[in-house]
């Protein structure tokens, strides 16, 4: 008899509350939601990740690249206890944000992925994320890492995070912080809203279809250029490879 | 002395966005544009002004760089630092020199790359302008010093939050139909004042100063070039001329002016350059002013001389500085919307201004604007700069 | 001995000046140096205040309150504040500490306390 290995490969998820819905005015006055996905979903979300790999700024290229592992490996079963939220306006997809339950003390924040910017929509996703892990899930703290300055600013600073240099986070053994119920109780006020529950129509709308991004990041035109932003400020790269793609050198 | 009329013959302007290219490349780009525009590129000087090439992009001495991208040598060049008013401070620098008679066609062009750092770091580059062992020691940045000055504001003249917010719609609304501006994004009363998540919208980023009370941090660059009659009349535009600058400064630490409430230094540049163009504030059509903070907009229009003092957030109640009112102010949507590259802004509304004057400003043109007003606020109101602008055929 | 931070009296005029400068804005008369550096008063009164929530990179604090304050001698100074629910005109008192450290400098300055 045949080993059934994919038995042996797949995790078997731990059974986790859903995140329940909730609405909220963003800046722009749109009504946005943010939802928890199911698996089957997932495949309408990935074709607005993959071209953020292509974006060299804030991070976004690092940050898109692990979100589509990570989604990917939700819908193909290689991932234990993962879950996903998005934040919707109108159906277009604003916000991703993903993280797994550890054990029932200790959650694991993965990544937020705002792909319209200026209205604070990551932000307001990131909280959904801590409120599924404290109040949904009932855990005692929340590991978090950040990949770009403004993340950094985000949680480290606005939520006053504690230190856990000790324990590796799960995105690149980087040392952790973490979010304690102590703190998300003393940001919940400022930091964490939304409006229970989600009008009908609006939750029909939102679950209805996963419509693209309409302003998404976009990479610069010369992609040397974000390169070179970062490491090479008198931009001396770029003209060499703009003379070499010319034929000059 | 005599002193020549001096023109502004050719104009120029980039995206206010975060721009991946050199910095020197930031301020040519609208000077190529500026020299199109003229149709000359016979140029016998070139102003650059920058404020934190140096320090934020290990450049200096911008203007050879320059001078040297545009092909412009043996042209004279020099960069001008004068803060956040190093735009406006080149501008009338450039109305000197052909003024004087010195040199006939000079290039005034602005640029900044703050967007090369991140957001930390580029607020710390901004407050170093700030008194160093009497108020940067203590961690004070240009929005805190801004949120003191609302408070004492709202509790004189009555101003409130609900006033800010409405600078801040109007501006960034107005951004939308500026191709140039940075913030592309409408934003409602509802949505950053009004709705249960507003607050959270909207935080604080220093007590009474909210996020979309302050202006983005950009990378842009705008270009005026400059010149006397004899030349301008060469040049196949319309005649704008530069009527009147005026500059005036003030305690370098905040905490030592008199009556806190007041900005002396906007006061009075704004009076000098009104009394040199030999007009009044009632005669201006449209304004840019510097509003880095949503509160400055209001304070400026009465400093300036366009509403009495204490009264700029009512002529705002009643619709006067939106686009259609009595006097438009910040159509472009302001530093609030078009944003503040700190080198680049003085001669952005520059730009703005000689655009609504020569009736080329599309879809927020003021109608029949003859004359035109900037006010470029340097530090928190210790070295101001404001310009007047008149359409003359 | 307890940190004092100075304010400058012109030898001139007597105008108390802070932060120093090199000439007397009040009489404009005196040369280089002419002032005479006397403490700054301990009590005051809350003239404005805000807590700033957008730090330079350096500070490792989600917030910091700061404030100018009128002291007793009418100078006006700016400075952090530690008070829980601040009010304007509320009287302060003024301690001397370290208020930001810069690599392995440490800046003292004045920080307000409820009075």
């Amino acid at each position: 008899m045949p080993v059934d290995l994919e038995k042996i490969l797949r995790p078997v998820d731990n059974p986790m509350p859903p995140f329940p819905a909730k609405h909220m005015k963003v800046a722009s006055g749109e009504e946005m939601v943010i939802r928890q996905v199911t698996r089957d979903e997932i495949p309408s979300i990935l074709p607005h990740v993959a071209p953020l790999v292509w974006v060299e700024r804030d991070f976004y290229d690092v940050v898109a690249a692990r979100v589509y592992a990570e989604l990917l490996a939700f819908y193909a079963h290689r991932m234990q206890d993962e879950y996903v939220l998005v934040a919707q306006i109108d159906g277009e997809l604003c916000a991703v944000v993903n993280g797994r339950m550890v054990n029932k003390d200790v959650g694991m924040s993965l990544h937020t992925l705002a792909m319209r910017r200026g209205l604070r929509i990551g932000a307001h996703a990131f909280a959904a994320k801590m409120e599924y892990h404290m109040d949904i899930l009932g855990q005692k703290e929340v590991l978090i890492v950040a990949e770009s300055p403004i993340g950094f600013r985000r949680w480290m600073i606005e939520y006053n995070l504690e230190k856990r240099f000790d324990i590796a986070h799960e995105l690149g053994g980087v040392p952790s912080w973490a979010l304690t119920k102590e703190l998300f109780d003393r940001a919940r006020d400022t930091l964490v809203v939304g409006r229970r529950p989600v009008p009908d129509e609006l939750l029909a709308k939102a679950a209805a279809a996963i419509l693209p991004p309409s302003d998404p990041p976009t990479p610069p035109e010369d992609l040397l250029a974000a390169t070179r932003a970062r490491y090479d400020p008198t931009g001396t790269a770029l003209v060499l490879q703009r003379w070499k793609q010319e034929g000059k050198v | 002395m005599t002193v020549r009329d001096v023109y502004v013959i050719g104009v120029g302007i980039t995206s206010f966005t975060r721009l991946e290219y050199p910095l020197s490349e930031i301020a040519a780009y609208p000077a190529m544009m500026a020299m199109k525009d003229a149709g000359t590129r016979d140029i016998d000087h070139l102003y650059v002004a920058n404020m934190g090439g140096g320090r934020v992009n290990h450049q200096t001495g911008l203007a050879s760089a320059v001078v040297d991208t545009l092909s412009l040598t043996p042209a004279g060049a020099e960069t001008i630092e004068n803060g956040p008013a190093s735009g406006g401070s080149a501008v009338k620098t450039g109305y000197m020199a052909v003024a004087s008679g010195l040199h006939d066609t000079v290039m005034v062009t602005g640029a900044e790359r703050m967007r090369e750092v991140n957001n930390l770091e580029a607020t710390d580059f901004v407050a170093t302008l700030t008194h160093p062992l009497a108020e940067h020691i203590y961690g004070v940045t240009l929005p805190s010093l801004a949120a003191m000055f609302t408070r004492l504001y709202m509790e004189k003249y009555g101003v409130t939050e609900r006033h800010l917010a409405m600078v801040a719609v109007k501006n960034q609304n107005a951004a939308l139909r500026n191709e140039f501006a940075h913030l592309q994004q409408e934003i409602s009363i509802d949505g950053i004042l009004d709705s249960p998540e507003a607050m959270t919208n909207n935080p604080y980023v220093a007590e009474l100063l909210r996020f979309f009370d302050c202006c983005p941090v950009s990378d842009g660059g705008a270009c005026v070039i400059l010149a006397s009659e004899e030349v301008a009349g060469k040049v196949d535009r319309p005649l704008v001329r530069l009527a009147g600058v005026g500059q005036a400064s003030d305690t370098h630490a905040v905490h030592e002016r008199e009556d806190p409430t007041d900005l002396l230094a906007v006061r009075r540049a704004a009076a000098m350059a009104f009394e040199r163009a030999g007009l009044t504030p009632a005669d201006v059509d449209v304004a840019e002013l510097h509003d880095a903070f949503t509160i400055l907009e209001i304070v400026e229009s009465e400093e300036c001389g366009f509403f009495p003092k204490g009264e700029g957030h009512l002529a705002l109640e009643r619709g006067e500085t939106a686009l259609g009112g009595k006097l438009p102010i910040n159509v472009s949507g302001g530093l609030k919307g078009r944003g503040h590259p700190v080198g680049a802004t003085g001669v952005a509304q520059a730009y703005e201004i000689v655009h609504q004057l020569r009736g080329e400003a599309g879809e927020r043109q003021v109608d029949g604007a003859r004359v035109g007003f900037t006010c470029n606020f340097g530090g928190f109101g210790n070295n101001v700069v404001c310009l007047v602008f008149k359409r003359e055929n | 001995m307890p940190r004092e931070i100075y304010a400058y009296k012109c030898k001139k005029c007597g105008h108390v000046h802070y932060p120093y400068r090199m000439v007397c804005r009040n009489c404009g008369k005196n040369e280089h140096n002419e002032f005479e550096p006397v403490p700054l008063p301990k009590t005051g009164k809350l003239l404005t205040f805000t807590t700033l929530y957008s730090l330079p990179p350096d500070f490792e604090v989600p917030s910091l309150g700061l404030a100018i304050v009128a002291l007793e001698n009418g100078i006006t100074v700016t400075g952090q504040h530690r008070i829980d629910e601040p009010e304007t005109g509320m009287a302060v008192s003024v301690e001397v500490e370290i208020v930001r450290r810069d690599g392995y400098d440490e800046h003292y300055g004045m920080v307000f306390y409820k009075a």
